[in-house]
């Protein structure tokens, strides 16, 4: 894509359009960064009304998380999203593989399949897990959330491995095939490397969902096991309304996801509409 | 569902709820005698616990509602964690977030935590699906519980809801909740001329006469009505269920409710604070103490912080009160929440060793005498003369109120509608109802009669015989 | 569908693509034998984490289980009682409802906002290259975070917006307890949080929209708004309707929105047939009428799911 303003773009349009983008983006960041703000803002100046708009910024909020169970509760998070996407990328990388290369005469049921993984109420998944976590004692267990992790995270990792794939050449494979190389040393050995960009993106977006979930860690775990996003919320209860607590902790959860996207928003698109819309 | 406030149940203020001397001699005696046991043995450090740290290197973990009455028990944890050797991590949630995973967490028998708070409410539910662990044997093992720990100074209407079918007791109350009216700001009614409302007509009449002056609300409430809401709901003449225990059928469409729902719609609706539909405690305790609103009829252990707490604004100004009578009489709201243990917890003894020691007369005493927390389930704190000193409040006997509406519940057992099993259903629709007519949704009727088809229908979900 | 189908059908077609060497039948054996090595673990795990808890709710959902109850699991003694029960709850059919709002308005905002910035964003002048990431935070940001953000911006309290109301004199209501206004909340915080997704839609085929069409057009002299009309709108019809669709199947998920501003109120104003199961499930232990529902739910989403899938493939049939 070009970076210059395509000439035919008349000077007072493109002057009113670029106005437009600025106070729209403005509208757009605005409630995040006020959130932001508000993490570094004393706690006994939340209610002060308009004089509230300047303060002396403090990391006491900051500060006060990593005391208690936050930080275990960030460990937790970090623990769960990524082996969840590390497993589903191991289970569902070979699979996206032969299915690339492969045909499959019920394309269409295959993506349905795929998609609707994604597309399933949580509740869906919650009850019969939680039935049978009961029974199994992983209920507030890292490895039970995990395991939920991989409903929608093996669908993902399938659909986009297997788009790139598709649109990788086999010629590669083919020679070292001819060369007398094993199917699985190609496979290892050539196919694997070549796609490390792809296995990149691909594990940013699933760490980034299971990161970003809310629901089964709110109804599979209790304490032990308690994801970020999860504790956050308990901070409007426990704590009385600690907003600069709250804003802190907001705010920590949400950087690696900030980044992350940052760095592949190319891929956002394709990851979020998994087995409709091709990458 | 039902919040947290204080306590004493309903049967509660059976005889226990003592009201002055009236109150049974027996009872007074058995006190006495065994303070001075506890004297001699010295009451600082209960003989078990001082055993060499027994529970060296245990990490215990408990869940609770958040409530005064828990931070009060971590100001004091760290000596007990010294002379236990044990460490007591301890949960704490907001009422509602609470009892669903509570009840979620005891529905698996899981083994999360060790001890828990039993919510009224709930208690019928937890106790009645075989979910917690009795406590009598502890209690009767010499070596788990010393005698003078004494179960039985526990103000008895406390412990029935604790007290399963079998006749086993699952529980030790921490609070003998009684609901009264706190008044933040008595200085603006006396301004306009009137003094604390006895009836709800003169409530109504004090909260439009002030809402408003100097910027503060009249009324102010949380948003758990079915805690909240019924002794209007009696008061006018109303019930929630028609026979509680025994006739569970919902009697929420009744003219008397539909009038009573109006009337407390209305004081929130009219007279409360902006938002005032999404308040939890906390929030309704603070516009009280930072001085934005006036009046709240809650627990005791919600309204005492205006006069007790160190930063309320509002200290000189504050008044309690019984809540104003209706037509149907007066019926303030009494519970009792306490401690128990899951059946799945892995960490019973030391389970005890916390509840026994929470609920010790030496705890309740400093609680109650350092840092305030007055709605206490022990007799013989109640019955100390320096119980009623602290209680004397801007010249108000509040100690005597107290035991006044504790004697009320008592009387008869109206309070036996919020320790049924299925009471927290039917107090979601209670909140809805409120909720609707609040927001001015639909009629007090039309709400009303919503509120009651759904309580029946979830019943017969329940496989509750109407 | 079932596994084993599936499995069948790549079977069969995969011998169609011979490379060079694949012609070898006994190399296609072995690439065979090797395919399904690979790929017989997945369909394993996706169907024992996916299929087998669908099952298990759809059976579940034969039984009055509550966990509160005993005796009523695997209880199927009556086994359309929670089915019978679904038609004559009128909270549910409200939830519906509710569903139904905020679903429309949702997927209609996010549609026209998303449209509005991408279009905007597509002049590509540089100004706009730089602020382009800026329009992806709400999406990406976790939910609950957006949640909580606004819980701040609609608490009168600590709400700049409501200091900036008092300032200027005005007495607004705190939207989220206010019967009329607290949908239409959750309506605002949810735009807010999804436009960028439709957005990020059609930015992606607008880049893939062939020069010569807009070409063709200037030449004959049209201006930007007809162009835009006439030209870009009817070659995104296609994309919009997936965008629409993808927003209106995530809509029925809608949670932490409703979990954190109002609770599903004031009454049930803003309780969706997703929060309704959960509170049934999750706070009442209604385990088996839950479920029943959520069968219901998840019904509604494959159907959905499909026809995204048939749109998406009619697409492609054209090119």
């Amino acid at each position: 894509m070009s970076t210059d303003a395509p000439s035919y773009l008349p000077r007072r349009e493109r002057i009113l359009a670029n106005t437009l983008v600025i106070v729209l983006a403005i509208l757009t960041l605005l409630p995040f960064l006020w959130f932001v703000v508000m993490s570094f803002k004393p706690s006994d100046e939340f209610f002060t009304g308009i004089d509230g708009l300047f303060f002396k910024p403090t990391l006491k909020n900051y500060e006060g998380l990593w005391t208690g169970r936050f930080s275990v509760s960030i460990w937790n998070s970090i623990v769960t999203s990524t082996v969840s996407t590390g497993l589903a990328l191991m289970i569902g990388t070979p699979g996206a593989y032969a299915l690339s290369r492969a045909t499959m005469r019920r394309e269409r049921t295959f993506s349905l399949l795929i998609l609707a993984s994604r597309m399933a109420p949580p509740v869906a998944f919650a009850i019969p897990y939680f039935l049978v976590y009961r029974n199994l004692g992983l209920l507030d267990t890292k490895t039970g959330l995990i395991i939920v992790y991989l409903t929608f995270n093996l669908a993902l990792v399938v659909w986009l491995m297997r788009n790139f794939f598709d649109g990788t050449p086999r010629a590669l494979e083919e020679a070292a095939w001819i060369d007398g190389a094993s199917l699985w040393k190609t496979f290892v050995l050539i196919v694997l490397p070549m796609s490390t960009p792809a296995i990149a993106t691909t594990a940013m977006l699933c760490f980034l969902y299971s990161w970003n979930d809310f629901f089964f860690a709110l109804t599979l775990t209790r304490n032990s096991a308690m994801t970020a996003p999860v504790e956050v919320v308990n901070f409007m209860n426990y704590e009385g309304w600690e907003w600069g607590k709250i804003a802190a902790g907001g705010t920590l959860i949400m950087m690696p996801v900030l980044l992350f996207s940052v760095l592949m928003r190319k891929y956002l698109v394709a990851g979020m509409t998994a087995g409709a819309v091709k990458g | 569902m039902s919040r947290s406030p204080e306590a004493a149940n309903p049967e509660a203020a059976d005889a226990a709820l003592p009201a002055a001397g009236a109150i049974n001699r027996r009872d007074v005696l058995r006190t006495m005698a065994a303070l001075t046991a506890g004297a001699a043995v010295g009451l600082r450090s209960p003989p078990v616990l001082a055993q060499a740290k027994r529970f060296d290197g245990v990490t215990l973990r408990g869940a609770c509602f958040q409530h005064v009455f828990h931070e009060n028990v971590k100001a004091y944890l760290p000596e007990f964690e010294k002379a236990t050797g044990m460490k007591v991590e301890i949960d704490l949630q907001a009422f509602p977030v609470y009892n669903q995973r509570m009840d979620l967490e005891l529905s698996t028998q899981g083994s999360s935590y060790d001890f828990i708070n039993i919510t009224f409410p709930y208690s019928g539910r937890w106790v009645g699906a075989g979910w917690l662990a009795p406590l009598d044997s502890f209690v009767s093992d010499r070596n788990q519980t010393p005698a003078e720990w004494n179960p039985d100074d526990f103000v008895s209407g406390t412990q029935t809801p604790f007290r399963g079918k079998d006749g086993k007791t699952y529980g030790f109350a921490w609070e003998a909740g009684a609901m009264m009216m706190g008044i933040a700001r008595y200085d603006l009614i006396e301004k306009a001329g009137l003094n604390i409302p006895e009836t709800l007509e003169e409530l109504a009449a004090v909260c439009a006469a002030v809402h408003g002056k100097d910027g503060v609300a009249a009324y102010v409430n949380d948003k758990l009505h079915h805690w909240n809401f019924p002794p209007y709901l009696m008061n006018m003449g109303g019930k929630v269920f028609r026979k509680a225990p025994d006739d569970l059928m919902p009697t929420l469409d009744t003219p008397e409710a539909a009038r009573a729902a109006q009337y407390y719609g209305d004081l929130l609706s009219k007279y409360g604070p902006q938002g005032v539909l999404s308040f939890t405690d906390d929030q309704a305790l603070r516009s009280q103490t930072e001085g934005r609103a006036n009046i709240r009829t809650n627990a005791m252990a919600w309204v005492l912080p205006l006069a007790k707490r160190a930063d309320s604004k509002v200290k000189e100004t504050a008044r309690f009160g019984m809540i104003p009578k209706g037509a149907g009489g007066s019926f303030p709201g009494c519970n009792a929440n306490g401690y128990g243990i899951p059946v799945g917890a892995r960490q019973k003894e030391a389970a005890w060793a916390f509840i026994q020691w929470a609920t010790s007369k030496e705890t309740f005493r400093r609680i109650a005498f350092e840092r305030g927390g007055l709605a206490v389930p022990r007799r013989s704190i109640i019955d100390d003369p320096e119980y009623r000193k602290v209680l004397n409040i801007n010249g108000q006997d509040v100690a005597a109120l107290y035991l006044q509406i504790l004697e009320r519940a008592g009387e008869g057992n109206y309070m036996s509608y919020r320790t049924v099993p299925v009471f927290p259903q039917v107090g979601d629709k209670i909140n809805k109802a409120i909720e609707r007519i609040a927001s001015r949704q639909q009629s007090a009727e039309a709400s009303m009669a919503t509120a009651q088809a759904e309580a029946v229908a979830d019943l017969r979900k329940a496989g509750v015989a109407l | 569908m079932s596994i084993s189908t599936k499995v069948s059908d790549y079977a069969a077609a995969s011998d169609g693509r011979g490379a060079a060497i694949g012609a070898l039948p006994h190399f296609e054996r072995q690439r065979i034998r090797f395919f399904w090595m690979l790929l017989t673990p997945v369909l394993v795990i996706l169907a024992i984490v996916t299929l087998l808890p669908t099952i298990y709710l759809l059976v579940t959902s034969f039984t009055p289980l509550s966990l509160a109850t005993p005796g009523t699991a695997w209880n199927f003694s009556d086994p359309l009682a929670n089915y019978k029960v679904l038609f004559g709850d009128s909270r549910l059919h409200n939830s519906l409802w509710v569903q139904l709002k905020l679903s429309f308005f949702t997927v209609v905002l996010q549609l026209l906002l998303g449209l509005v910035v991408a279009l905007l964003l597509n002049m590509r002048t540089a100004l706009m290259e730089a602020l382009r990431s800026t329009f992806l935070v709400p999406m990406v940001l976790p939910p609950i975070v957006v949640a909580i953000i606004w819980k701040v911006l609609y608490s009168p309290d600590i709400s700049p917006a409501w200091w900036i109301f008092k300032a200027l004199g005005w007495s607004v209501a705190t939207p989220i307890t206010d019967a009329n206004w607290a949908l239409t909340a959750i309506i605002i915080a949810d735009t807010w949080e999804w436009f960028p997704f439709t957005m990020l839609i059609i930015l992606a085929a607008l880049s893939m929209m062939p020069e010569e069409l807009r070409e063709a057009a200037r030449i004959d002299g049209a201006t930007s708004w007809q162009l835009t009309w006439f030209v870009t709108l009817p070659y995104l019809r296609n994309t919009l309707l997936v965008a629409g669709l993808f927003r209106l199947i995530d809509s029925i998920k809608t949670f932490p929105l409703i979990y954190i501003l109002t609770d599903g109120g004031p009454g049930t104003v803003t309780e969706v047939s997703n929060y309704y199961v959960f509170s049934q499930s999750f706070n009442y232990s209604y385990i088996g009428y839950s479920s029943a529902v959520t069968m219901v739910l998840l019904a509604i989403t494959l159907l959905l799911s499909w026809i995204i899938i048939r749109v998406v493939a009619g697409e492609s049939r054209v090119d």
